[in-house]
């Protein structure tokens, strides 16, 4: 029988540990085990045949720690030992008779992935691929990808599984005591994830003995519609007289293992520290136990790479703030590839309360594919809300869709077949929830009747792909009262007939219903409101408008969802007017202060005053630069210190965009005084000394372009040249690193001589700067102002 | 375990200076979101070791270091010990390089407060189990330290399965990710007026650094 139509007729279980058995047999500490594939094969045979005499049915062949990185120098190729792990597994079958499945055993790849690490997404994916490949031709009946602590190396893992191979996919993570992946990802949003991928079974590995596990599986089985896998460790390793020991008997292994298994469960084997006496034990008082049933347990769900958001009783927000349309200073930022102009939209509205966010980076004039990739990873690095991927490209969609750290929401499919024929094989793909316009090839239908036939249409072909109601999100179309006062009266017909008749979750682009009127904002909190006692599942808003957020807490406490209105009176019990705002300053600071002082919203008041009756010039050279030069000699003098450096960068920086508002309102782009290239050597991933630099040089009236850490020597070069620079800055902490930086300097002197380098970091001295061919350096940050201001005569 | 708010100031470059309310304030809120946020994790072994002239061998490997030889003179026994303090300062400091730079460079200086107070937690457990054994501790000696190269630590995450048991990974560039993790050995040693306290910058060579602590 296959493994696929096994799973789920009867309890099934996997082998123990191969690496403590391996320990055991000599095993050095740090000597890889997969190489014993070649070097000792009978081991590795007689281990897998004690397995199998104790009773398992599915044998993890020895490939644990097979991938490119751990491989290289060691003279034997991921294929190679892939291969003969997988025979090992089948010849222990057939040479005990045994009936079992040879598992691909493939753990993490030990590297951490961007954008935290340096591992591209798609480099993890190449890692993983060949050995999949590898293991399928070598006779593999199924793929586990275990011991995995990171949701997106796990997707990667996943992907070339799937796309490479026709193995079914049993997942097992690492959790902690908190239960949670230690990249922070809680069960609920591993298993949205997975079942988005449809993985074949998904389940906890490692980490604990069984005691400690059980206590995670209540909550597993109820919010999982997967067969569920259980492989513990024998126990907490415990340092006895310097050595690890796992100290869990076979019989208490057993025991335990068999309270689960009543409970419902799958799959059960054993992880490290187990031994064919303990997978015997479990087996003798398993076996014969039926397996857990799989029922499908509906829940609409997305998630981060931290958590889930759910469908349900209580509304959701989907903040609208990233999207071009009708935002000129957005269209800037997306054409000046200004990411943190939309990392600070997107922190904002997580600040005031969104939910999910919405990312539409749509532009006719840009690489809308490359700005979606780099906007979906940016975004996923800085926040742990999920994200709804909103745009009309395929190939945009994909790309999203694939570098997604979770499972996402789709903005949008329609009625129209191509749409239809585009999205849904993404889904099916990737996973994800959908919204879906009820509007097809006649247009949007004039009557609720007609919008929900088009839903009707829509859930129905969703349907042939395996996407079920509980993925989807019937928007019924928000159109403006103001072409036709029926219009709210259909959109919330059908809104209701939907979520109550129909059963499934609704959304609506809320604000349209407002256009062409006066003080939009009260007609859409109004509709709003109506809209969520109607049935509205979730809001596309803009979390910011404190109406609009007003409406949706009372809503939450009215209709129940915000028990005994416990978060309404957290937010509004403080003080009348805005939660949290500061009490307003009598009396007026001026700019100089401000900056020197470190308030923000201070100095860009004070600003714009100033600018009421100075030049824009006046003000930058009579306050803003001396206040930034009186706060730098303190620094450099020790009477005051970064942080306060920062906080009058920050304060300076805000009176700053008062002028370029100011200028830009005039029809005047402001000149700067000149373009400077940074970056962090390649190698390198700290950054916050280059920041700091930066911040300090567009104070001081310099355009800076950052390339951001770990950049080749060549891409310098290219940008040095690209935009004409003078200056480049480069910045580096380690010792290792800092000869990427002499490697840079010398490109830069061929290619663009005329340009200056000034270095800067924690390893550098002015000996090694002198060293390199530096033409500067300086020990902190105000150093390279001055050098700037030397350099381009200001 | 908290956040040292004074080590916190010193690494930010304070010395014996007073911080200004603002800063105090950041702090604060710093601390607070690290302490509740972050998850510490540490794993430690423990190996014969010996010393023979500048090399030192322990658990199969052999480390070619005059410092180390140094640091570990006399000792039979040593702990290798890896620890975090978890991802959260790093996402911490990607998030407020974006709103609030301040705010960043303070988590800077707090992760790195925040680890070191964890070092000295799981080397008093070291010493605990030490001591029982009639054995004191060396000072904390890491790679990158002295001429102890960096290219070991791929050694030292082998050793301990670093990235299977605390989450920590190598960079390309032997970096650690999270960044605000360590690595180190703890030489034992029977003989007692050999041991060391505490780590302190006494045992650096950089007399002129910014940051040396105060005798």
């Amino acid at each position: 029988m296959k493994f696929k139509d096994h799973l789920g007729k009867e309890l099934l279980f996997f082998d123990g540990a191969m690496g403590t058995m391996l320990q055991k047999q000599g095993l050095r500490s740090g000597e890889l085990p997969e190489v014993w594939n070649a070097t000792r094969e009978n081991v590795i045979l007689d281990i897998h045949k004690n397995y199998l005499e104790a009773g398992a049915n599915i044998i993890k062949a020895n490939t644990f720690g097979i991938n490119p990185f751990k491989m290289e120098g060691t003279g034997y190729t991921c294929e190679e030992l892939t291969q003969r792990g997988i025979a090992l597994v089948k010849r222990a079958i057939a040479e005990t008779g045994k009936k079992a499945y040879a598992a691909l055993d493939i753990g993490s790849l030990g590297k951490l992935l961007e954008p935290l690490g340096d591992l591209p997404f798609e480099a993890a994916y190449e890692a993983f691929r060949p050995v999949c490949v590898a293991g399928e031709q070598a006779g593999a009946d199924l793929c586990l990808i275990e011991t995995m602590n990171d949701t997106y190396e796990i997707k990667a893992a996943v992907l070339a599984a799937k796309e490479n191979t026709s193995l079914p996919i049993v997942v097992t993570m690492v959790f902690d005591e908190s239960g949670k992946l230690l990249t922070g990802a809680d069960m609920e949003a591993a298993v949205a994830m997975l079942e988005g991928l449809r993985v074949d079974a998904i389940g906890l590995n490692c980490g604990f003995g069984p005691d400690v596990m059980k206590a995670f599986l209540p909550k597993l089985r109820q919010i999982c519609s997967l067969p569920l896998v259980l492989n513990p460790n024998a126990g907490l390793p415990v340092v006895v007289d310097g050595r690890t020991c796992f100290q869990v008997t076979p019989g208490d292994f057993a025991a335990i293992m068999k309270e689960i298994a009543a409970e419902g469960m799958s799959i059960l084997g054993g992880c490290c520290g187990t031994t064919p006496a303990h997978i015997q034990a479990l087996v003798s008082a398993c076996q014969g136990m039926p397996p857990l049933q799989v029922t499908e347990k509906n829940r609409s769900v997305v998630s981060s790479y931290t958590h889930a958001v759910v469908f349900e009783e209580r509304p959701k927000i989907i903040g609208e703030r990233i999207n071009p349309t009708g935002k000129s200073r957005f269209k800037q930022a997306l054409r000046e590839k200004d990411m943190e102009y939309i990392y600070k939209e997107a922190l904002v509205q997580q600040e005031h309360g969104a939910h999910i966010l919405d990312v539409n980076v749509g532009l006719p004039e840009i690489d809308e594919v490359e700005m979606m990739r780099k906007a979906v990873t940016g975004i996923q690095g800085i926040t742990g809300l999920p994200l709804q991927i909103d745009t009309s490209d395929g190939a945009a969609m994909e790309t999203a869709m694939r570098l997604y750290n979770g499972k996402p929401l789709i903005n949008s499919v329609n009625g129209k077949q191509e749409s239809m024929d585009t999205v849904f094989p993404l889904v099916a793909k990737y996973g994800g929830m959908v919204v879906c316009l009820a509007l097809d090839e006649e247009g949007i239908p004039k009557t609720a009747e007609g919008r929900v036939r088009v839903a009707e249409k829509i859930i129905a072909e969703a349907a042939k792909y395996g996407i079920g109601k509980k993925d989807l999100l019937i928007d019924t179309l928000t159109l403006t009262i103001s072409t036709g006062q029926e219009n709210a009266q259909v959109t919330l017909d059908a809104l209701d007939y939907v979520r109550h008749q129909m059963g499934v979750h609704t959304t609506l682009g809320v604000s349209n219903i407002s256009f062409g009127l006066p003080q939009r904002e009260k007609v859409n909190t109004a509709f709003f409101t109506i809209a969520l006692s109607r049935g509205l599942s979730a809001g596309i808003i803009n979390p910011g408008s404190e109406a609009m957020m007003a409406a949706y807490h009372a809503y939450c406490a009215l209709n129940g969802s915000d028990v005994q209105c416990a978060d309404y009176i957290g937010i509004y019990s403080q003080q009348p007017g805005a939660p949290g705002a500061a009490p307003a300053k009598s009396g007026e600071i001026s700019l100089y202060d401000a900056v020197v002082k470190g308030l923000a919203e201070s100095a860009y008041q004070a600003a714009k005053k100033e600018l009421q009756d100075k030049e824009p010039l006046a003000v930058i050279d009579g306050d803003l630069i001396p206040a930034l030069d009186h706060v730098g000699q303190g620094f450099e003098k020790k009477t005051m210190f970064l942080p306060q450096l920062l906080m009058s960068a920050d304060a300076a920086k805000a009176g700053f965009d008062a002028i370029k508002e100011h200028l830009k309102a005039k029809g005047d782009d402001s000149a700067s005084k000149g373009t400077i290239v940074i970056a962090t050597v390649k190698g390198d991933i700290h950054d916050i000394g280059k920041n700091i630099v930066k911040v300090l040089l567009e104070n001081y009236g310099f355009e800076v372009i950052d390339l951001g850490k770990d950049v080749p020597p060549e891409d310098v070069v290219k940008a040095a040249r690209e935009h004409d620079v003078r200056l480049v800055g480069l910045s580096a902490l380690m010792t290792t690193t800092v000869s990427n930086m002499e490697i840079t300097i010398q490109l830069l002197k061929k290619e663009a001589p005329a340009c200056k380098v000034m270095v800067g970091g924690a390893v550098l001295t002015q000996t090694y700067a002198d060293m390199i061919g530096a033409d500067f350096y300086s020990k902190d940050a105000m150093g390279s102002v001055r050098y700037a201001n030397e350099l381009f005569g200001a | 375990m908290k956040v040292d708010r004074k080590e916190t100031l010193r690494y930010l470059g304070y010395g014996r200076q007073e911080a200004d309310g603002q800063t105090l304030q950041l702090l604060e809120e710093v601390a607070a979101e690290l302490e509740a946020d972050s998850m510490p994790k540490s794993i430690y072994r423990e190996y014969g070791c010996q010393v023979e002239g500048d090399k030192v061998l322990f658990g199969g490997l052999a480390v070619t270091s005059a410092s180390l030889a140094r640091n570990l003179k006399g000792c039979r026994r040593v702990a290798l010990l890896a620890a975090t303090i978890g991802r959260t300062a790093d996402l911490m400091i990607k998030k407020y390089s974006v709103l609030n730079l301040a705010k960043a460079a303070i988590v800077q200086a707090a992760g790195a407060a925040y680890i070191e107070s964890y070092l000295d937690e799981i080397s008093a457990e070291i010493k605990k189990d030490a001591q029982g054994r009639g054995l004191y501790l060396r000072p904390r000696f890491s790679p990158g330290y002295g001429d102890f190269s960096l290219e070991h630590q791929k050694d030292i995450f082998a050793m301990l399965e670093c990235s299977k048991r605390i989450g920590v990974t190598l960079t390309a560039g032997n970096l650690m990710m999270p960044s605000k993790s360590v690595t180190a050995l703890i030489g034992l040693t029977p003989a007692r007026g050999q041991s060391c306290q505490m780590p302190s910058c006494s045992q650096c060579g950089k007399t002129d650094c910014e940051f040396r602590q105060e005798e």
